[in-house]
């Protein structure tokens, strides 16, 4: 009597694997969200505020209008190896505004002024345009608007702004609010080393 | 001084940097080749470089100058190269190229200086490095300049929103521009312009949004020669000019030179 297998005992066989393997990567992922290790990341790829190509005149605020958390968990963040340290910075400024004595922007951008700056180096009062800046976000005053992180982006910055979620305040929801809200899908779930990576910048000096 | 726009020329493939020759030929470098335009645009011959080329020069002999990174080859009109000065420290990336007197410039964006070589390939200088920042405010990523016809170096620097003018021996003379977001006087952003041409008028391209402009010597704007034709998202467009004030500027985006022409008001 032949041993062979039929092909529907190959095919339960297949389908049975396909279903044990979806269950245990349902139970693994589940397992890994109950350790608090699956987290909401905002992916700067698909954000519009930080997505190239985008040149959109408004900054979406989304995450600050949709998250239930008080004002918001997300912030801007900027990556300092990136930054350019420009003495008129576009995202710090608002480049639109009349020119004061200085030859500077007269107005900031930040509706909540949460972007500082401090000279780098030895200041040279003779020529400001010879002064570079390091542009430090408070965190306590930033509500993850966003309209740093458009004018941030290139072409007229350099990127080095983008928004984050930070851990000490999501509480990370099933159905995150911005999630739902958000038209780009910009926000993205992912194991947490994978979504802190970014997040890790350090200060210069 | 009004300006309208009379041309695109397709730049066939990857596209960087311009130059004229004195017949009013166009050389586009891009990619890792040379593009020959005739005045008409028609493409009439393209040659390939050993590495991918930034920036290209023609010299008054007709000597093709092709900035890359780490060397210059030098080709004939006809695309045969006659030489290659390789150096890793001192070209290590070269986004424009130019000629004052008996000597080759090079915009060397790596180290934010322009290199003064004989034409031997031997080097003799810096310009743009002797200053309290060490070379050019360049956040966007490349050098760029023209030279005059007393031979004076007009150099972008773009994070001090201004145009600088050096001696060959690298003295800074004096500059034009200032920052200024609503006026069209000034150079907006937080760095521009990005790049320079020089011809009977200082000639600039901004980025963000792109904006080509020219200036008189003392830094008097004549004329907004362009801005919304572009791609928005356009950077480091590189200028030619030529003997009948034909202005090409690089879309860096739509991969196409747009050429503009004085109109006689």
């Amino acid at each position: 009597m032949s041993e062979d297998p039929t092909r529907r005992d190959l095919l339960g066989k297949v389908a049975r694997g396909t279903v044990l393997a979806a269950l245990g990567g349902a139970a693994g992922f589940l397992v890994k969200k109950a350790h608090g290790q699956i987290v909401w990341q905002v992916d700067v790829s698909r954000c519009i505020n930080s997505r190239l190509g985008e040149t959109a005149a408004e900054a979406c605020n989304l995450c600050t209008t949709e998250c239930v958390v008080a004002l918001s968990a997300v912030r801007a963040v900027n990556e300092y190896f990136k930054c350019g340290r420009c003495n008129i910075c576009p995202a710090y400024f608002n480049i639109t505004s009349a020119v004061n004595e200085q030859g500077q922007p007269s107005e900031k951008l930040c509706p909540r002024d949460a972007i500082a700056r401090k000279p780098i180096g030895k200041v040279d009062p003779e020529d400001p345009a010879n002064n570079f800046y390091e542009y430090i976000i408070d965190e306590e005053k930033c509500d993850g608007c966003g309209k740093c992180v458009m004018k941030c982006k290139e072409p007229l910055g350099l990127g080095s702004i983008t928004l984050r979620i930070r851990y000490d305040r999501c509480v990370n929801c099933n159905a995150c609010a911005i999630s739902l809200a958000c038209p780009h899908n910009a926000l993205v779930q992912l194991p947490i080393d994978q979504a802190l990576q970014p997040a890790e910048v350090k200060r210069p000096g | 001084m009004q300006y309208r726009h009379v041309q695109v020329i397709d730049g066939k493939g990857g596209l960087r940097g311009i130059a004229l020759d004195r017949h009013g030929q166009l050389y586009a470098a891009g990619d890792s080749e040379i593009k020959l335009f005739d005045a008409s645009g028609r493409l009439r011959r393209r040659w390939s470089t050993s590495r991918p080329a930034w920036s290209v020069a023609v010299a008054n002999d007709g000597a093709v100058y092709a900035g890359q990174l780490g060397q210059i080859e030098i080709f004939d009109g006809g695309g045969k190269l006659l030489n290659t000065w390789r150096d890793e420290k001192l070209l290590r990336r070269v986004t424009a190229i130019g000629f004052t007197g008996d000597s080759v410039l090079a915009g060397e964006s790596a180290d934010r200086a322009i290199r003064r070589f004989d034409r031997g390939g031997k080097f003799l200088n810096n310009i743009g490095k002797n200053n309290a920042v060490n070379g050019l405010l360049i956040p966007n990523g490349g050098v760029d300049f023209g030279v005059d016809a007393q031979g004076i170096i007009w150099a972008a620097n773009p994070g001090k929103h201004r145009v600088e003018r050096y001696t060959p021996g690298g003295e800074l003379l004096g500059h034009i521009g200032r920052f200024d977001g609503i006026d069209p006087a000034g150079f907006t952003g937080c760095c521009n312009p990005t790049n320079v041409a020089i011809h009977d008028a200082i000639y600039t391209a901004e980025k963000a949004g792109p904006r080509v402009k020219a200036y008189d010597f003392s830094g008097k704007l004549q004329a907004v020669i362009a801005t919304d034709l572009f791609d928005a998202n356009c950077k480091n467009m590189d200028i030619a000019v030529d003997s009948r004030g034909r202005v090409y500027v690089v879309d860096t985006v739509k991969l196409a030179i747009l050429v503009f022409e004085p109109v006689k008001v």
